[in-house]
């Protein structure tokens, strides 16, 4: 008996110990959602302390951006190069660094405030405003 | 084999070998076969039989005034579903719910239980079973970006589950008796559920899910001639499987057979 209760102590303990739990969990996720995939801009959004203004791209030829699993990105205005996925003071972020077509070196951060399997809201700040980007997969 | 194919085959076999045990020795002539496996040695079934033994003998001694206690086999079908509260949760994460399906959802379960009467009056069960749960996921709230996104939610909650079970029911002799072969009882009592599946990716970024959860379990048996035991629990979430802010309450009704250990092996 004595030794059954070992076995079952012991075996609960291993399956209740051994998980996959990581702390690189959420940037991981945020590269499986935004890898392998066309990112259409749908809508862009400019929020100052004058107001918001919007612009929407539906039905239009949009900008559009593709981030591969390799890391690599490339965009519709010919931009080539990488990108990482990256949480700086609590906040995830997309870093890119890439060349334009003259070669001329190039590297932004975008800030991600939401991402899905087929959208993603992405945002900087500029000086008092605040930029925000709506992507989708489906355009 | 999809685990609904693997829970079918499995039942099968079950009512195969419990049809065997109903038999009656007498009746039949005993064939060469059988008369060989009594005789022959099989590792396994003298396993299970000391193991039998050896925790009845046990509990014999640490439980003095539970007397009677025999072993079942059970194994059946669970029907699942989480309810979601979200809360005030957060993540950087938002997952379309269009085609979120809020149904209860089929799963299986196995073990083993035992059961017995305390002071010779109160008749008691525990159970301990491994349950592959998949559940429909009923999200009481949900937020939209419109015209952007649609109705969505940042917690997406997990579908499939490996727990350890372990229950202990009160059970009660219903004084209805449509004749001498049958008995009815009506068990209740907890359930501590141990979660052995790891997370999703989705759940993984704020470790959401609890290992344990407590359920009440409450349910009605059919007791044909001690041949088997025909159950159907319902068991309701007492505590929330996952961590605050996020309140998700998962509840089952379980379907399924019991068999004494003693008439298998």
């Amino acid at each position: 008996m004595k030794k059954f209760i070992i076995t079952t102590c012991t075996s609960l303990f291993l399956f209740t110990s051994c998980n996959k739990d990581t702390t690189g969990a959420e940037v991981s996720l945020a590269y499986q959602m935004i890898s392998e995939k066309v990112w259409y801009l749908d809508y862009s959004q400019t929020t100052s302390s004058t107001g918001t203004i919007t612009k929407t791209y539906l039905g239009q030829s949009t900008y559009f951006v593709k981030f591969l699993k390799n890391l690599t990105t490339i965009d519709s205005d010919g931009l080539n190069g990488s990108f990482t996925v990256e949480k700086s003071n609590g906040i995830l972020q997309i870093h890119v660094k890439a060349k334009t077509v003259g070669s001329t070196n190039l590297e932004y951060i975008y800030n991600i405030e939401t991402v899905g399997a087929n959208n993603m809201i992405l945002y900087y700040l500029n000086a008092s405003s605040t930029i925000k980007f709506y992507y989708n997969t489906i355009h | 084999m999809n685990p609904l194919k693997q829970f079918l085959v499995f039942y099968c076999l079950l009512g195969a070998l419990q049809v065997q045990a109903q038999q009656s020795p007498i009746l039949k002539k005993q064939s060469l076969k059988s008369i060989d496996s009594a005789v022959l040695l099989n590792p396994f079934r003298d396993k299970v039989q000391a193991f039998n033994k050896s925790i009845k003998k046990e509990l014999g001694k640490v439980f003095i005034d539970f007397k009677g206690n025999d072993i079942y086999l059970f194994s059946g079908i669970g029907l699942s579903k989480q309810y979601i509260n979200t809360g005030s949760y957060n993540a950087n994460f938002n997952y379309d719910l269009a085609n979120n399906k809020s149904a209860f959802k089929p799963g299986y379960f196995a073990g083993f239980r035992i059961d017995g009467i305390y002071k010779e009056k109160h008749l008691y069960s525990f159970g301990f079973g491994l349950d592959r749960i998949t559940t429909g996921n009923d999200y009481a709230s949900s937020t939209s970006l419109q015209p952007f996104l649609g109705n969505f939610s940042r917690f997406k909650a997990d579908d499939q589950f490996l727990n350890l079970s372990i229950a202990a029911h009160y059970k009660k002799l219903i004084p209805f008796k449509p004749n001498e072969r049958s008995k009815f009882y009506i068990v209740a009592g907890p359930a501590i559920d141990t979660r052995l599946s790891g997370q999703s990716a989705d759940n993984l970024v704020n470790n959401n899910y609890h290992r344990f959860l407590l359920r009440a379990e409450i349910g009605v048996e059919y007791e044909n001639k001690s041949f088997y035991t025909l159950f159907m629990h319902y068991k309701q979430g007492v505590t929330s499987f996952t961590k605050s802010p996020v309140s998700t309450h998962l509840n089952s009704i379980d379907i399924g057979l019991m068999i004494k250990a003693s008439d298998l092996f």
